[in-house]
């Protein structure tokens, strides 16, 4: 599936800001099922300096400056991208169980499990807890199959915890939202992994858009999508494995992947330091995942 | 020779040595009566670093000791007391800003150097030079390939879970053949004589500066014996630390270098500022560096100068608020990004904390096996690792034995001995170790080594530590020969720290024969190229010196006027109550303490000493004495690189007669209270004394000057103010004149020529429009014109006539066109004129600072986050 994604984010400033340094991961990167064609960022006001690069976990940043005073600043993010379906060799009839799994990436430290064992500790705003343990390890026997127990895990998180916006925000701790069973894509994400991390199994966070589809019969109405947020797990022999527990479905061709990481620190859209701006600054961001036929190239 | 303390086995002094020991002692005048100095052989079992296995003195220990002794506890301590003063003169010190530091934060040295024999210390040469290339290798590979992982000679949650592995760090890489530039290592001696690494610092070593001012004290104390005992120099580890930052430099012209630290507010800010005027480079803080177009550039006068490389003081996780700690107020916004372009370097780079990692020692000859393909020659302390489930089974056991250590500094919690632990702490530290075993290592206590430690007049045994340093030069390093010792408080001491107030010790690495000095003393490091470039010091640096001329000013005037109605009230002569009311509000005017006797009842005002007892020392009142001399002790700690080593002596005499003046105090003002201010008021003059006689007449002086200009015009006017515009009976003017000329030192001018003139004319045009008077105010106002006028052919900026050229052209011509006559004249008790034209004159002294410190000082705006990312920590 092509896609063509415009995600704009807009701060509104109380009073001028003079300077500001900012680091954006909004140019979705490559994965194994997801080719970005073509992205590109335009900022109001013009940045006057401005590097990308490639991060740590393959992300793709970008850094800039602006020195020109301005009280809104307006990160338009632009990019055509590829999406497949998940892989379909996997499915429930996968065979490594989760003690295979685990005494695997114990005892045989190959190259690709050393890197994932990052995935397995603790992360800036993810904790070890017992908590998380223990709402995992009904769904972990050691005998039933690595996948099933993460697709069970998924539909727990998915039954179990309400969607509900705005209870929690980008800071609210794992264990309040584990309390309330309340929260949005990023909470739910977050739960899963420190679960599955919990489990001994190596958990990444990955950013990104899901294609939305208006009700039958009518128009969609233009910023109506959103930022998404879902989890990808390893299992030996067979890779990482995406599932996203808000929509309890393993991502596929509507999931466009943005960044992957630890958890949202490490793929925060937007972050920075400002001078000047007075207090409590407003945030607005529109998004808009429209689906393009094959061949499709914006110039 | 038969000297008592020396074990009967003890070889027989070289005749040559013991000569040599015996004239020292006679040129400086020590007889043998004065109390000899033992250091007896310590009990067997406890390792001493003089005594060898079989209870011999080391020959590296011999002759000092023998001199030692020679010499006398009475004249050691005089020695000691001359070293104390030395220090406190040039102002080292520790952790001055802490709340519970010892007093005055004063560096401790002890006069006994550590002493090291040159056989001994190529063993430990060759050990930290391997071990530097070692960490060197590991910081390349964890931000490069991570074959140690690849290759299993680490498990990788030993990487991965360290808090100093910053993954934005992945991939810089710096000119040259090092990654790591500097590293140290604090190391105790084994009881079998071998070296062992208790632990590496990576990041921002501390202490280099601190051992070159040891080195220079003990030099300067001990003169002979530091000579005839051969001691290697330290001067060339300085030369080559100093070429190593100039070649790292990305730029093709002239490498700028600087030196960043915290601030003044730092423990070891004494450290920074030594080692950036050593070396010749700026001393910079967060603020003094700023990020424009991909590069990093210093604020100075003249604008931004490109910065390319950066010896830093601050630790990693502060240095970029965009990326890494969010909330640190020590970096600067951008700079990492710059760091990893390659136009700026950093040494150490950011990211060299995950080689502080204890675990590594745990798998250090792994390590070491796979990137050099041999074990390290130099151990380390043996340590355990709780991410291993062997060794944490043994630190559960062995808990009482060994030292528990977080793997991360900086997640409050510290190393403790298990044994010292109560049973609740002991089993609270175990459920954390439980939780979270990946992030515990335990190490065994070794016992340190005693070496003689002078303590009341004897030499008694004392736990030592050695810190050393090597840096990075061509495709080796280099160790300074040397080091920074620390002993324990207490014979028994388990933590040796500076923090904990211990004493240092200079480190003497002995040879059998004298160094050649060709080639190590043949430069002095002097900051000649800092005063060639004086526009280019950070622009913080010259506002502080501003500042600090006015604070001086304003102690300096605030004390005068004090002192003048001290007198004046405890004259023989009465004076009215309505001129005791004016002089007492003059006091609040000029100290600025508002709103003091301005609203004082007439009780207050009868019985003003509790008032005029805050006035002086209640520091939390702002325009108190204390506060003001607080504020300019900060200011010249901020601009302590440009200031003449007589001036900071001086300006420890100020602290010191801060820290005394509560006792000066406790008897109140009943008796002479001016006298009671002379402790302060004497360094305040020879503080202005040396700022004129001793500072070069570069652009800190002028703005130093400035701001002393300012202030006095300001304080001129508030005093003429108070004293002057409003009139009374003969009586009360009279008074009010004196008090005027009095507390501005014209008083004797005054009587001289008042043979032919006197009165408020005489004093108006003494104070106000007499040029020749150096108190005047017509003085000031050109003064600043000559400073203005210097800076501008400093300045490139500057074209034709500027705002401040103006202001300062009105105010002078205000002056020179008023009529004496007419300003002393008064109606309806009013001097109209005086009034309106010092008025006038207030604000065009007020728009001129405002000006300069618009053009020339940087208003800048805190900084704050995006977003606000409360989880980190």
């Amino acid at each position: 599936m092509r896609y063509q994604v415009r995600h704009i984010t807009k701060y509104k400033y109380a009073s001028n800001v003079s300077h500001c340094y900012n680091l954006a991961n909004l140019m979705p990167r490559n994965t194994a099922r997801q080719n970005c064609l073509e992205s590109k960022m335009m900022v109001s006001p013009q940045e006057t300096h401005a590097n990308k690069r490639t991060d740590y976990f393959g992300n793709h940043s970008y850094h800039f400056e602006i020195q020109t005073p301005h009280n809104e600043l307006i990160i338009t993010a632009e990019s055509l991208v590829d999406v497949a379906e998940s892989r379909s060799d996997l499915t429930q009839s996968s065979e490594i169980s989760y003690a295979d799994a685990l005494s695997f990436l114990k005892l045989q430290p190959s190259l690709e499990v050393i890197q994932a064992r990052e995935f397995c500790l603790d992360s800036p705003m993810i904790k070890a807890s017992t908590e998380l343990a223990e709402y995992a390890s009904p769904s972990f026997s050691l005998s039933r199959p690595l996948y099933a127990c993460v697709e069970e895990l998924t539909s727990r998180i998915f039954q179990d915890f309400s969607y509900t916006p705005g209870f929690t925000n980008i800071s609210t701790p794992l264990a309040e939202v584990l309390a309330h069973r309340k929260g949005v894509c990023q909470d739910f994400a977050h739960l899963q992994i420190g679960c599955l991390r919990a489990m001994g199994i190596p958990a990444k966070y990955v950013s990104g858009y899901m294609e939305t589809l208006p009700p039958p019969g009518q128009e969609k109405l233009v910023g109506a999508d959103a930022t998404h947020a879902w989890i990808a797990y390893y299992s030996p022999k067979e890779g990482w494995i995406e599932f996203d527990p808000t929509n309890d479905v393993r991502a596929g061709s509507q999931h466009i992947v943005t960044a992957e990481g630890r958890d949202y620190y490490d793929v925060t859209p937007l972050k920075g330091v400002i001078f000047g701006g007075g207090k409590s600054p407003i945030l607005a961001v529109s998004v808009d995942v429209a689906r393009k036929p094959e061949g499709f190239m914006s110039r | 020779m038969s000297d008592p303390i020396y074990p009967q086995n003890q070889p027989i002094p070289q005749p040559q040595l013991q000569m040599q020991a015996q004239s020292q002692a006679q040129t400086q005048g020590q007889s043998q009566a004065s109390q000899s100095l033992h250091y007896n052989r310590p009990t067997p079992g406890i390792p001493d670093q003089v005594y060898s296995a079989d209870g011999v003195i080391k020959p590296e220990w011999d002759y000092l000791l023998n001199s030692l002794n020679n010499l006398g506890a009475s004249a050691l301590k005089e020695r000691q007391d001359k070293a104390r003063r030395i220090l406190r003169d040039d102002g080292v010190t520790y952790n001055i800003y802490a709340e519970n530091a010892s007093p005055n934060g004063q560096w401790e040295l002890d006069l006994v150097p550590a002493m090291i024999g040159s056989e001994a210390w190529a063993v430990i040469e060759s050990g930290l030079l391997e071990r530097a290339e070692l960490f060197n290798l590991m910081l390349r590979d964890f931000y490069g390939e991570r074959t140690l992982l690849k290759q299993h000679a680490l498990p990788p949650e030993a990487l991965f879970g360290h808090g100093g592995f910053l993954r934005a760090c992945q991939g810089i890489k710096i000119p040259g053949e090092h990654e790591l530039i500097l590293h140290s290592a604090d190391m105790v001696q084994r009881p079998d004589g071998s070296m062992c690494v208790l632990s590496d610092r990576t990041q921002a070593p501390s202490g280099a500066g601190y051992v070159l001012e040891n080195r220079t004290v003990m030099s300067r104390v001990f003169p002979s014996l530091f000579r005839d005992s051969h001691v290697h120099r330290l001067a060339s580890f300085f030369q080559r630390l100093r070429h190593k930052l100039i070649s790292l430099s990305p730029s093709d012209s002239q490498a700028r270098v600087v030196v960043l630290t915290p601030g003044a507010h730092n423990e070891t800010y004494f450290d920074h500022s030594y080692i950036s005027n050593y070396l010749g480079f700026p001393l910079v803080q967060s603020g003094d560096l700023v990020v424009r177009n991909g590069f990093v550039w210093m604020k100075s006068l003249d604008g931004l100068d490109r910065v390319d490389v950066i010896l830093r003081r601050v630790d990693d996780v502060s240095c970029d608020p965009v990326e890494l700690r969010s909330n640190s107020q020590l970096g600067v916004p951008g700079l990492l990004d710059v760091v990893r372009a390659g136009r700026v370097i950093m040494a150490n780079p950011i990211g060299s904390g995950v080689l502080e990692n204890p675990i590594l020692l745990k798998y250090l000859p792994a390590i070491s096996k796979t990137l050099l393909g041999r074990e390290p020659r130099l151990d380390s302390v043996k340590t355990y690792w709780c991410g291993d489930a062997d060794d944490l089974k043994f630190v559960t056991a062995h808990f009482k034995q060994l030292i528990i250590k977080p793997i991360y500094r900086g997640q409050n919690l510290n190393s403790v001995f298990g044994g010292d632990l109560n049973p609740a702490d002991a089993a609270d530290l175990l459920a954390k170790i439980r939780h979270q075993p990946t992030q515990f290592v335990a190490q065994e206590r070794i016992d340190k080594p005693h070496i003689p430690t002078l303590i009341k007049g004897a030499l008694e045994p004392r736990p030592a530590i050695l810190r050393t340093f090597s840096v990075a030069a061509d495709n080796s390093y280099i160790v300074m020969p040397g080091g920074l010792t620390r002993v324990g408080n207490n014979v028994n001491s388990p933590i040796i720290s500076m923090q904990a107030g211990c004493p240092s010790k200079d480190t003497w690495i002995t040879a059998s024969e004298p160094e050649r000095t060709s080639d190590n003393e043949a430069t002095e490091l002097g900051n000649t190229e800092l005063e060639a470039s004086l526009m280019s010091i950070p622009s913080r640096v010259i506002e502080n010196l501003f500042w600090m001329g006015r604070y001086a000013e304003r102690a300096e005037a605030s004390l005068r006027i004090l002192r003048t109605v001290f007198i004046m009230l405890n004259d023989e002569r009465a004076i009215s109550k309505a001129s005791q009311r004016i002089l007492l509000r003059s006091i609040t005017e000029v100290t600025g303490t508002h709103p003091g006797f301005l609203q004082a009842s007439d009780e207050q005002l009868d019985n003003p000493e509790q008032e005029l007892l805050l006035i002086i020392k209640d520091g939390t009142r702002a325009g108190s004495i204390r506060s003001t001399l607080n504020s300019l002790l900060y200011c010249a700690d901020e601009s302590k690189e440009l200031l003449s080593s007589d001036t900071i002596r001086v300006i420890n005499d100020i602290r010191d007669a801060l820290d005394d003046l509560d006792s000066t105090l406790a008897n109140g003002l009943s008796s002479a209270p001016e006298e009671d201010l002379d402790p302060l008021v004497i360094p305040l003059i020879a503080l202005s004394g040396l700022m004129q006689e001793s500072m070069v007449r570069g652009v800190g002086w002028h703005f130093m000057d400035m701001g002393r200009r300012v202030e006095r015009g300001v304080q001129i006017m508030k005093t003429v103010t108070t004293l002057a515009t409003q009139t009374g009976d003969d009586g009360d003017n009279q008074t009010l004149l004196n008090a005027m000329l009095r507390s501005m030192e014209v008083f004797i001018t005054y009587r001289r020529h008042s043979r032919t003139r006197s009165g408020i004319e005489l004093g108006l045009e003494l104070v106000i429009l007499d040029d020749s008077n150096p108190r005047s105010l017509i003085f000031q106002f050109e003064r600043l014109q000559q400073h203005f006028t210097t800076v501008r052919t400093m300045d490139s900026n500057l074209k034709g006539l500027e705002e401040e050229d103006r202001v300062l052209l009105e105010a002078v011509t205000h002056l020179k066109l008023s009529r004496i006559a007419t300003l002393a004249e008064s109606k309806d008790k009013t001097r109209t004129e005086l009034s309106t034209l010092l008025s006038r004159l207030n604000i065009l002294l007020s728009d001129f600072s405002n000006i300069l410190s618009s053009r020339y000082f940087e208003h800048r705006m805190d900084p704050q986050q995006l977003v606000t990312t409360t989880w980190e920590d």
